[in-house]
């Protein structure tokens, strides 16, 4: 049977067999957990502690007045140490607020009460209190899109399942483990929006987990499992609705404009326990491994957890290591050291060796056509680069700079090992910058 | 180990295998059958310029980078696929110091002074062989050919010289013949099965796709018919096969966006029937996928593909 897809898009090698296979471990607890007020897209929080402070794990440390911001709140019991600027993991310095972790901490929401009789507007208030983003990686405040503006009616909503990235398995071992809890989480979801039909999107590399899923929907008429092409990026959100409903989100507009709403697997598990213990994102499952990773496996860990403590208490990395990695490989961020910490947003630290990193030099673009192939947005990679280069930002505009959402399929195809993608960052910024004139 | 460095870059951080230069040595592999079908034909004529033309484009390459200041390019394997491509545009009998004129026209003058590899606005090889055709008409540049042997054949012309006399009938070559092997013009014209064979293996690889060969081909098969001449004839003979599979998809020369290339490979087709019919046969394809190259930059600016979502959106099902 021909499974469905999007066009364009890459195969690459996605050495998932390292962590897919085991279960989800709890690692130990940081002897301090430093968490940055800014871990969604929107504007940042403010500090609502101060040195010296007392805090309980999941109390509210940061929050803001801004309509797209999602609170942050302590992953811990313990003491505020520090309220400064740190190197977050993409190299920016941002303010943090660093805790002590206390020895002892509570065991706290244990107890699950019933969601069934929620209303769309204390669903939306639970996602907006409990500080949920998009935890496959975008950190999108999920209220934000929860609360789809009234002409537009959302009618379906698609859990991103696909973890199209190589090498990440986290939210296919949460599937695994956590079936209940994920389709607990899609009725809320559709329940906010009113949408009356939800939707599993998975790739076919994951079928035990899509069998176990629709064998728990059997009966259900209004979700269903629909399974996809292993292909990169299938689940980037645009492909994604793509494949699924064959309608195209428009160029600059959201899924809303189309009828349909898309969360990650993680996030539709935490909006369940958010709904059901009162917990909020105080922690997540991200996977740990590469080819100079020791022990391989996924691992549950708190926000604010630095990554060179996750690294260590996951067995540690082998000398060869040569690059350092928080998120996938295709759109994930190089690391200069270890000190950078978890955040709501983090879904894997890859470690590589010498032998997975590319270490040829770009060459000139020979016109080969195949990022044009690869481009899943159909836009012409090439050109935006050459544009990019000579400082013609309108030119690369013309070519659908502003369209690119960053997947690097094009540099993974490139022959002349050309950074599309750093190109393309440069022209974002230069277009948006030229038009605020 | 917790403050050592790590390598920084842009994302991806994991590449594809393939190099501008493994594609490269494909298309080399791609020239296998022709190769072989010319060695078998014509023997020493044909290994002298062979190795001639690919030993002038290195030493050429190699000796303008150096002029030049630029770091030395034979990794990417692009000088010995243009060597091997103006000796296999000529016919075998040409001397081999030809051959060797014709690559370093095209390898200095068309790509290196024109900024290397990817900023060429002609195909080099091409250009090289078309520079070869005027000048041998404005000088006479003399017969000084090597005595090889005995070259079978050779002497016979281009089969294209038969529509030009209008002598289509009794004594032209089969359409079986064409296809499977004719010991005339150029090496590149002997075989249409060798062609289609290191086409094939282009297209596999990803290298090619159908698209200007299939606008080439049929553009000039559908207006050969018209026009009221032999349309089987006009595409089996000659170096159109050549031209269109290995000539006109030139990735550096050829236009980006697909629909560029098919109006590329129909201007190309128009092109090489006019020239043929009422101009010369010989260098019709070359000349006319040149002049489709001159149009490359102003078609990749006319036709800029469909972004996604712009294409079609289905309205939003509320019930």
């Amino acid at each position: 049977m021909e499974l469905k897809t999007f066009r364009g898009g890459i195969h690459p090698p996605y050495r998932k067999e390292a962590t897919a296979k085991k279960a989800t471990v709890e690692i130990s607890l940081p002897a301090e957990v430093v968490i940055p007020m800014q871990q969604n897209v929107g504007a940042p929080n403010t500090p609502t502690v101060n040195v010296g402070d007392r805090v309980e794990a999941g109390q509210q440390i940061g929050s803001s007045e801004a309509f797209i911001s999602a609170p942050v709140h302590s992953s811990v019991s313990g003491t505020v140490k520090a309220i400064e600027e740190r190197r977050n993991f993409t190299g920016a310095m941002v303010q943090c607020v660093v805790i002590t972790v206390d020895p002892n901490q509570p065991a706290k929401w244990t107890e699950k009460k019933d969601v069934g009789d929620l209303s769309p507007e204390q669903i939306r208030d639970i996602a907006k209190e409990a500080g949920l983003v998009g935890l496959g990686g975008a950190a999108f405040p999920t209220f934000v899109k929860l609360s789809p503006p009234k002409d537009k009616p959302i009618d379906i909503v698609v859990i991103n399942a696909c973890e199209c990235e190589p090498f990440l398995t986290c939210d296919h071992r949460l599937m695994l483990e956590r079936a209940d809890d994920l389709l607990a989480g899609l009725k809320l979801m559709m329940k906010a929006v009113g949408a009356g039909k939800g939707v599993i999107g998975i790739e076919a590399n994951k079928m035990d987990a899509a069998d176990m899923l629709s064998s728990k929907l059997a009966g259900d008429s209004a979700v269903e499992v629909v399974v996809l092409e292993v292909k990169y990026p299938e689940g980037a959100e645009k492909m994604l609705i793509d494949a699924i409903t064959g309608r195209r989100v428009p160029p600059g507009k959201l899924p809303s404009e189309v009828g349909v709403l898309v969360q990650n697997v993680q996030t539709a598990v935490a909006l369940y326990e958010a709904a059901a213990t009162g917990k909020p994102v105080i922690e997540r499952v991200i996977t740990v491994t590469g080819p100079a990773m020791k022990d391989p496996k996924n691992v549950l860990v708190r926000i604010g957890t630095p990554i060179e403590h996750v690294v260590e208490q996951s067995g540690g990395m082998t000398g060869d290591v040569v690059k350092v990695i928080i998120g996938g490989p295709m759109t994930g961020w190089a690391q200069k050291d270890l000190s950078a910490a978890v955040v709501k947003g983090t879904s894997g630290i890859l470690a590589l060796t010498k032998e997975v990193v590319d270490a040829n030099a770009e060459q000139q673009c020979v016109g080969c056509d195949k990022c044009i192939d690869a481009c899943p947005m159909f836009l012409v990679p090439n050109f935006i680069v050459r544009y990019a280069r000579r400082g013609q930002w309108d030119l690369a505009d013309k070519y659908g700079a502003r369209d690119c959402f960053e997947c690097g399929c094009c540099s993974y195809v490139c022959p002349a090992r050309i950074p599309h993608v750093g190109y393309v960052r440069k022209a974002k910024a230069e277009i948006a910058a030229a038009q605020k004139k | 180990m917790a403050n050592s460095e790590y390598l920084l870059s842009s994302p991806p951080h994991v590449k594809s295998k393939e190099l501008t230069g493994s594609a490269m040595r494909d298309v080399a592999i791609a020239l296998l059958p022709v190769i072989a079908v010319a060695i078998y034909f014509f023997r020493l004529y044909a290994i002298v310029n062979l190795v001639a033309g690919v030993a002038a484009a290195i030493v050429c390459e190699w000796v303008m980078r150096k002029v030049m200041g630029r770091e030395p390019s034979i990794g990417d394997f692009s000088a010995i696929v243009t060597g091997l491509f103006v000796a296999i545009l000529l016919p075998p009998s040409v001397p081999f110091w030809y051959v060797m004129i014709g690559t370093v026209i095209a390898v200095a003058l068309v790509k290196e002074l024109m900024g290397g590899l990817g900023t060429n606005v002609f195909n080099p090889a091409l250009f090289g062989f078309v520079s070869l055709l005027i000048i041998s008409q404005l000088f006479a540049l003399g017969n000084m050919t090597l005595n090889l042997g005995s070259l079978n054949g050779v002497t016979s012309a281009t089969p294209l010289t038969f529509i030009k006399a209008g002598a289509l009938n009794g004594i032209r070559p089969g359409y079986w013949w064409l296809f499977l092997a004719h010991a005339g013009g150029a090496i590149a014209e002997v075989s249409v099965l060798a062609v289609l064979l290191g086409a094939a293996y282009l297209i596999y690889k990803g290298h090619v796709t159908w698209h200007i060969p299939a606008a080439i081909i049929g553009t000039v098969f559908i207006l050969t018919a018209i026009l009221g001449e032999n349309p089987l004839y006009m595409t089996l003979a000659g170096g159109l096969m050549f031209g269109a599979f290995f000539m006109a998809t030139d990735w550096v020369t050829s236009p980006d966006n697909r629909m560029a290339q098919i109006i590329y490979g129909v201007l190309i087709g128009v092109l090489i029937v006019v020239i043929r019919l009422y101009a010369a046969p010989t260098g019709a394809v070359a000349y006319s996928i040149l002049i489709g190259n001159a149009c490359t930059p102003l078609l990749n600016r006319l036709f800029v593909r469909k972004r996604f979502g712009a294409v079609k959106t289905v309205p939003v099902e509320t019930d």
